[in-house]
């Protein structure tokens, strides 16, 4: 009887102890509270964004603030953005400095910041494989004692590329000692689509695309992929066991190019799922001279016979891509 | 006591003959060739690997002392034939080129051997600087 009540009693402090040890642990945290910005901007302007920040500590610590932006990758927010931050145990405006890519995140297996973000984090959910995860620390270190809490403002300026783009933004708080190590040593945000009404042709990030061009940035002398999704929304191809792209190159001197023949070089490759693609080197896809440089690229999508073409929306107008590096 | 005397005689002339001078001199840093053809092994653009996806297989680099040639171009650093040098030839860390008719274009290079094979890692922008290819050369036995 005795040794029951041993056992029981044991198992009662275990069960008192593991609930402490979960408290003290999740009593550690970063969050982004809530998220100021505007629905949209106008290209060539500035995004102004500010992030209501909350730090928990539960034991003291000293490390620098890390907070990063999930952004297309055109808009250059590495060296264009600035970040300061006010906060409850410091005077007037901190300043951030983006953080060199050589860094390595802090428990991050020797990954930099920006290859960690989108490792743990995601790609915020954008449609197109041209995003990146700027981070920013700040310049000072921060001592903060055990069991406090700190409300930081973070104020974000963004200078905006004058291209037409919706984007699902994306927002990451944490610190330079803990990294991304636990769920609750870190916050992040992503408050939905968010739209640049700027000049050219929509670069559509937050919706399924037919056509996608990656890299969004390139040159006639990058390799450029061409993807069809052909599941998004009806059309002649959604069922078509092969398909081929159809391309017309513009040089700068407004020449036309076309190659439409359902060769192995226009031939697109299967994804699976109605997802296709194919990568093309425009110089050579084009046969350009030396002296030739292209411009715009309008094309389509055929099946095998070349009978059913698809071009924007499902349509019989071509899709649009413009070569620019900037 | 003739035979300990003559016993120590002969083993201090064995450790006295025996015994030579450490040589501690550090052998010369050989200067790095790349002389031969080397094709593509590994092709990334912004960190996405191209290699099975686009055809580097004719792809050749042929360099000998101080030109290069080059047959069945892809996007590369450079386009045309020319002269290529080492920032150190005996520890090269960036490759330089200079086409005909052009400008020096310099490349970051790595020059790991991998599974005792010696490779050539570039990495440059032929096209946007934002857009960045990283090519793993070997050369063709």
């Amino acid at each position: 009887m005795k040794s029951y009540k041993l056992k029981k009693f044991h198992n009662y402090l275990v069960r008192i102890l593991a609930t402490m040890i979960v408290v003290i642990i999740i009593s550690c945290s970063m969050t982004i509270e809530s998220v100021v910005q505007p629905s949209s901007v106008n290209g060539g302007s500035v995004l102004p964004v500010t992030l209501n920040v909350q730090v928990t500590t539960n034991q003291s610590q000293t490390s620098k603030l890390m907070i990063a932006m999930l952004v297309p990758k055109l808009w250059n927010v590495a060296n264009k953005a600035s970040i300061t931050f006010t906060s409850d145990i410091t005077t007037g405006a901190q300043p951030m400095t983006v953080i060199p890519i050589n860094s390595p995140a802090p428990n991050g297996n020797g990954l930099n910041w920006p290859n960690y973000l989108a490792a743990k984090i995601g790609n915020g959910g954008n449609r197109i494989n041209d995003w990146e995860w700027v981070a920013f620390y700040s310049n000072a270190d921060f001592s903060l004692g055990g069991n406090v809490t700190v409300n930081a403002t973070v104020s974000i300026r963004i200078p905006v590329s004058n291209d037409n783009i919706s984007f699902k933004l994306g927002y990451v708080v944490a610190n330079s000692t803990d990294g991304l190590s636990e769920s609750n040593r870190y916050g992040s945000f992503f408050p939905g689509c968010f739209t640049v009404n700027g000049t050219g042709d929509l670069i559509d990030f937050c919706n399924p695309q037919l056509a996608t061009v990656e890299p969004r940035t390139a040159s006639d002398n990058d390799i450029i992929t061409i993807g069809f999704d052909g599941g998004v929304a009806a059309n002649l191809l959604e069922n078509a066991s092969t398909i081929y792209l159809c391309a017309t190159g513009i040089t700068t001197s407004g020449t036309r190019i076309d190659v439409c023949s359902q060769v192995a070089a226009s031939k697109l490759n299967s994804l699976g799922a109605g997802r296709w693609n194919v990568d093309i080197w425009p110089r050579k896809f084009f046969s350009l001279a030396d002296n030739q440089q292209l411009e715009k690229l309008e094309y389509f999508f055929t099946d095998a016979a070349g009978a059913n073409k698809v071009g924007y929306g499902g349509g019989k107008a071509p899709f649009l891509y413009t070569f620019k590096c900037q | 006591m003739k035979k300990i005397i003559g016993t120590s005689i002969i083993i201090l002339l064995l450790v006295n003959f025996s015994c030579k001078k450490e040589n501690t001199a550090i052998p010369p840093e050989p200067v790095k060739t790349i002389s031969g053809s080397w094709k593509i092994i590994k092709a990334l653009r912004n960190g996405t690997d191209l290699t099975n996806r686009f055809d580097f297989s004719a792809f050749r680099i042929n360099f000998s002392d101080s030109t290069y040639t080059i047959e069945n171009l892809v996007p590369f650093i450079v386009s045309k034939n020319g002269k290529w040098n080492f920032d150190d030839p005996k520890y090269p860390f960036k490759i330089s080129f200079t086409a005909q008719n052009s400008v020096e274009k310099g490349s970051t290079m790595l020059y790991p051997v991998v599974d005792g094979v010696r490779n050539i890692i570039i990495s440059f922008s032929p096209g946007c600087t934002l857009n960045t290819y990283q090519y793993t050369l070997q050369k063709v036995n």
